[in-house]
Formats: C-alpha cells, structure tokens, sequence
C-alpha cells in the first residue's frame, strides 16, 4: 500500500510538472505568434507610406520605414527594456531596476522562457510607435536625423510612458488608476504628440502650401497600396493587442495591470470599435483613405478600455472617432502643418479620445492591490502625461537636430526627388504613365458628406 | 576549438556560447552599440554627400 502510495505520489508530480510546462511553452507560443503578426503592422505601415508617397520619392520612404524597424531592434535591447522595467517610478531607476543588457536573462537560457518572448513583444510595439511617425514626416527628412528620432520614440520616450501607465506598478496605475489596457495613450497618444512635435520644426514638403497660407493637396501615388497597407496593419493589431494581455498558465488572462479579463472581450471591443470607425469616417469623408483610417481610429478610441466596455460602447466611441478626427487633419492644415498621413489626427487624438473615454465608461471599475480604481481624473492625468511626453522630446530633439543640419532635405532635393538622389534602383524603371487624378484628398475631409 | 561554456545540459541555465565571460559579452555588446550608432554616423556623411552632389 505504501508503495502504491509513493508510486502515486511520483505520478501525481510529473503530471504537475507536465502541465505547468505545458502552460509555460503555451504562453511562450502564445506571444511567439503575436509578436509574428505585429510584423505586418510594419508591413503595412511600409505600404502605406510608400503609397502615400510621390513617385519620386517611393523607395526613399520605404528605406526609412525598414530602417526604423532594424534600429528599433538593437536600441530596445540595449536601452529600452531596462527602461521600462526600471523607470516605473519616474525618472531615475528603482532599486529593482533589471534588464540591461549584460543580464543573463538576456539571452538563451533555460531557466526563462519570458524574458525573450516579453522582450520582443515589445520592441514590435516600439516597431509600431516608430512607425506612426515615420509616415507623418515622408518626403523630406534626412535618414540620419529620422533614425535618431525613431530611437527616442521607440526605444526611450513611448516606453517610459509604458513604465509609467502600462506597468502594474508604474506611478500613473498606482498613483491615479490610470487604465489603458490597448495603449491607446503609451504608443498611440505618444507617438502621435511626438509626431506633432517634430512636424513644427521640420516644415512642410516642398509645394504643400502657397505663400497665403492656402495648402495644395500633395496626392498619393498609389491609393490602393496604401489602403491595403492600412487593412494590413489592422490585421497585425490583433497581435498587438493580443501581447496587451497576461496569459497566466493555468488561470484566467489579466490585463497589464493584473485584472481579470478574457480575450473574448478583446474579440468584441476592437472589432466593434474598428467597424464603427469606419463607419464613422466615410459618413465624414466618403473616402477610402479615411475610412481605413477610420478602422485604427475606433481601435485607438475603445482601446483603453477593450476588457472592460459593453460592444456597443466600443461601437460608438469608434464611430464618434471616426467622424471627429477627419476634422482634426483639416485644422492640422489650416493651420499650416504638414502632417503626410495624418498620425497626429489618427494616433494622437484617436488615443486622447481612447484615454479620456475610458475615466466616463469605465468610471469606478476597481483595481487590485488597493490601487484606486478608474476614474475620468485619473484619465485626464494620464492623457496630459502623455501628450507632453510625446510632444516636447519630439519637439527638442528636432529642433537641436534643425540646428545642426540633420534634419531637412533641401528644398532643390525635395523638387528633384529623394530616390533619384540617395536610392541606387528605380521603384517604376518602366515608363509610369499617371492616371487622372480624382479629387477626394484628406483636405476634403472637414466638407460635409454627400 | 571550442566556444561552448557547457558539456551538458544538466543544471544548464543561461549558456552564451563563445561570449561565455562577462569582458567578452562586453565587447560584442560595445561591438554591437558601435554598428548601431556608427551607421546613423554614417548614414549622415553620405546624405550630405548625396545632396552636394546634387
């Protein structure tokens, strides 16, 4: 009897050793795939730039957006992660501060199946900030001084925003309950402010606007690529956001602040806020364009509150997004700024309204560890955190870059075509004949929908 | 020649295999950061030769 006992005993221990590294290679495999499909949100953000681009400046623009990609990826081992498991507290490191990187958790190591996959995840979500800038600037920034911006993005500024309000102890969740489970605010809200930032210094493209202020529309060479290059980024935030979530071997999900939730409520939330944005944005515009803009805009709009927000919720911020931030782009003209793709409009005030809407639907919805629960005040500091995170780095790091000749193209450059000049092969080397040219442009967006 | 800190795996951890002591893993990691940096560096020089060429 006792053998049989001990025998049991010996069995009951390997199945429970099994299971937990089923559950841990499960988890592994999870974020494996997740980090495989935000890929395509670069993917598709290098479509959409190059389409958005003139002719003459194809290659130019998808060399910068692949470079953004290759220095996102060294700059985040060597600096990014440390900052984000460090800098919760602000702006020195805590005493726990971990992940530089000469650990030995950085790299193979078979005592730890996390620290790889949780790694990468996040050098593709800093893939993704980098990204969102790198079209609003197309057409006349110098590759040196865009990478050094797109390293500050992504692998400095959008992750101490990460530390701060995407961290289960960083001083925005704990301090204010600060809640932001699809980044709407920490990549989005950042990246766009930034953009915006750098935008003031670097100026328009050449032609973009007349002596009396009035803009011309600057039209993209291929609108079908850069459609299909917006569909294709939708497809890959279902990796991001799928990353946005803890899978816990074993136990329910829990969302980055350690709350219960289910990918099922990430199923609802970003499809409905998707659907509605596109909705939202060709009531507005009745533009392709717009309306694949519209799609990441109703993301962006329920994103902070995907775990927790009834679907239809979800639906109507992404429609509300959608309608508003056509507009935004109009007075981003207006008021003479040049924004290529619309990133500050799309990014920046899709994530402000993802953030503060999230502190109206989401109001007392508790916390854990007695960290407050959300509240529309905890929100609002959140979102102003953000937006002067973004924004003033972006702003300062251009202005020293204009200073020191590293950040525009010249202007008799810009007239000639960057490929021509920097790009060794021909993006059409066969004769390219323009098609006629149709009306509907992002300056059209704030005329009232037929 | 062999660059492998470890024989087995038994009780193996974490196992770089030639960057294996802490000034190796330094050096490829100062190796790396220079490559990094350095092209930005380079990149710079060459639009600025492209544009005076222009």
């Amino acid at each position: 009897m006792e053998q049989e006992l001990a025998a049991l005993t010996e069995r009951l221990a390997a199945l429970e050793s099994s299971t937990a590294m089923s559950g841990t290679i499960n988890s592994e495999i999870f974020y494996w795939w997740c980090t495989a499909l935000m890929i395509a949100i670069h993917a598709g953000f290098l479509a959409y730039e190059m389409g958005a681009s003139r002719v003459k400046n194809v290659l130019a623009s998808g060399i910068k957006n692949i470079l953004a990609f290759a220095f996102m990826v060294p700059t985040f081992y060597f600096f990014g992660w440390y900052i984000y498991l460090s800098f919760y507290n602000g702006l020195l490191p805590a005493d726990d501060a971990s992940g530089l990187p000469w650990e030995l958790s950085m790299g193979p190591n078979l005592a730890d199946n996390a620290t790889g996959i949780f790694w990468a995840a996040f050098t593709l979500f800093a893939a993704t900030t980098a990204s969102i800038f790198s079209g609003a600037v197309i057409e006349r920034i110098q590759t040196a001084g865009f990478l050094i911006l797109a390293i500050l993005l992504g692998s400095v500024v959008w992750i101490l925003g990460g530390a701060w309000g995407w961290h289960p102890t960083g001083w925005l969740t704990v301090k204010f309950g600060y809640h932001d489970v699809g980044a709407a605010g920490v990549v989005h809200m950042v990246a766009g402010f930034f953009a915006l930032g750098v935008l003031l210094n670097l100026g328009p493209r050449v032609g973009k606007f007349n002596e009396d202020g009035s803009a011309n529309a600057i039209f993209a060479h291929n609108v079908p690529f850069t459609i299909t290059g917006l569909m294709l980024i939708i497809v890959g935030f279902f990796g991001f956001l799928g990353g946005c979530i803890i899978y816990m071997p074993g136990e329910q999900w829990i969302n980055i602040y350690g709350q219960p939730t289910t990918l099922s409520a990430f199923a609802f939330n970003t499809l409905m806020g998707m659907a509605g944005g596109i909705i939202g944005a060709w009531v507005k515009t009745r533009d392709p364009f717009w309306m694949m803009s519209g799609a990441l805009i109703g993301i962006f709009a329920a994103a902070s509150g995907l775990d927790v927000y009834y679907p239809p919720v979800a639906f109507a911020l992404g429609t509300f997004g959608g309608f508003v931030v056509p507009m935004v782009a109009v007075w981003l003209e207006k008021m003479g700024i040049d924004d290529a793709v619309g990133a500050f409009p799309v990014h920046g005030i899709g994530g402000l309204i993802g953030v503060v809407s999230c502190g109206i639907f989401a109001a007392g919805y508790p916390n854990v560890d007695g960290m407050p629960p959300v509240s529309l005040w905890g929100q609002i500091v959140g979102a102003v955190t953000m937006a002067v995170l973004g924004f003033v780095p972006g702003y300062v790091a251009s202005y020293i870059l204009k200073v020191f000749g590293l950040l525009r193209v010249p202007d008799h450059i810009q007239e000639k075509g960057l490929d021509i000049v920097k790009v060794p092969v021909s993006a059409y080397p066969e004769t390219y004949t323009p098609a006629p040219v149709n009306v509907a442009t992002p300056a059209a967006a704030g005329t009232p929908a037929e | 020649m062999n660059t492998s800190p470890i024989d087995s795996w038994e009780g193996a951890e974490a196992y770089f295999t030639f960057a294996d002591k802490p000034a190796v893993m330094m050096l490829f990691l100062l190796i790396a950061v220079a490559i990094t940096f350095g092209t930005i560096i380079v990149a710079a020089v060459h639009e600025k030769h492209a544009y005076n060429n222009h």
